[in-house]
């Protein structure tokens, strides 16, 4: 089956960056490479939105402030290890944020948590089901609940982080076709889940 | 099945609350202390303080087999043959 993005004149990527922002960046990062104190400017770029990151995963602010620190140790140790792929630096930055936050789930056995806006619920309501109803939402958590946390990773960066698929491949580890692949399969199991439970 | 908490529509932490986390000193101080060589760093600071237990030990059973052996050769092997010998 196949979905076409909708609304795709007025989804904003978030995350893009130009080319004069990435080459910046770059030197940032080759600057970083040769002397570690030059990583503050990184740092400083990019703590809030990695903060918020964890935390819109964790929803606890201490847990998220040890991760945030863990995300820039291990970003700093290895940066001489970085190599640009075509996406932001804070892609790679964000895949560091993403093993450690599922190793923080793994450790403690806590329930996940995400964190969305109700825009968010409507878009992929929209992409799942023919018509909108109003107890779309409720229908569409209920059914989210029903796949499994690699599953519900990648719709929240697709569809509540609004993540282009080649951020969303880099953060999880996969190529960028193989995100849009399994992007669409979760969005077909969506669709089955709601077809075969319709009170779900 | 996940278990999963859905947070609709709650706000981000305030970028005060966000910043008072922010410590790129304290970074470094870390960054410093995790890429030290391991000859430069004093063995009571390692992290897992059982090598350091470890360590200790196997010096300590060293010395003991050292000065039992001292003793051994100290000692006359047989004081028969000694008084044969004179």
């Amino acid at each position: 089956m196949h979905y076409k993005i909708k609304n795709n004149k007025t989804q904003v990527n978030l995350h893009h960056k130009n080319d004069t922002a990435l080459k910046r960046e770059m030197q940032q990062v080759e600057a970083a490479k040769a002397n570690p104190a030059q990583f503050d400017v990184l740092y400083e770029n990019y703590f809030k939105s990695i903060f918020v990151f964890i935390y819109r995963r964790t929803g606890n602010e201490e847990v998220s402030a040890d991760i945030t620190s863990q995300v820039f140790l291990k970003a700093l140790i290895n940066i001489k290890k970085y190599e640009f792929k075509g996406v932001p630096f804070s892609a790679w930055l964000f895949r560091i944020a993403f093993n450690e936050i599922n190793m923080y789930f793994r450790k403690n056995n806590a329930n996940r948590i995400i964190s969305l806006e109700q825009s968010n619920i409507n878009q992929i309501v929209q992409e799942v089901q023919e018509e909108d109803n109003v107890q779309a939402l409720e229908r569409m958590i209920a059914a989210l609940k029903q796949l499994d946390s690699d599953g519900i990773q990648l719709i929240e960066l697709r569809f509540f982080e609004k993540r282009s698929f080649a951020e969303v491949g880099q953060i999880v580890g996969i190529t960028e076709n193989n995100a849009k692949v399994k992007v669409y399969r979760i969005l077909d199991k969506l669709k089955k889940i709601l077809q075969v439970n319709p009170k779900c | 099945m996940t278990d999963i908490n859905f947070n609709i529509d709650k706000p981000d932490l305030p970028d005060e609350q966000i910043n008072k986390h922010k410590d790129f000193k304290k970074l470094m101080h870390k960054y410093q202390t995790a890429t030290k060589p391991l000859y430069k760093t004093p063995l009571y600071r390692y992290k897992n303080k059982r090598v350091f237990i470890i360590i200790l030990l196997i010096l300590l059973i060293m010395f003991i087999i050292i000065e039992v052996m001292e003793k051994k050769g100290e000692q006359p092997i047989n004081p028969a043959i000694e008084e044969q010998t004179k």
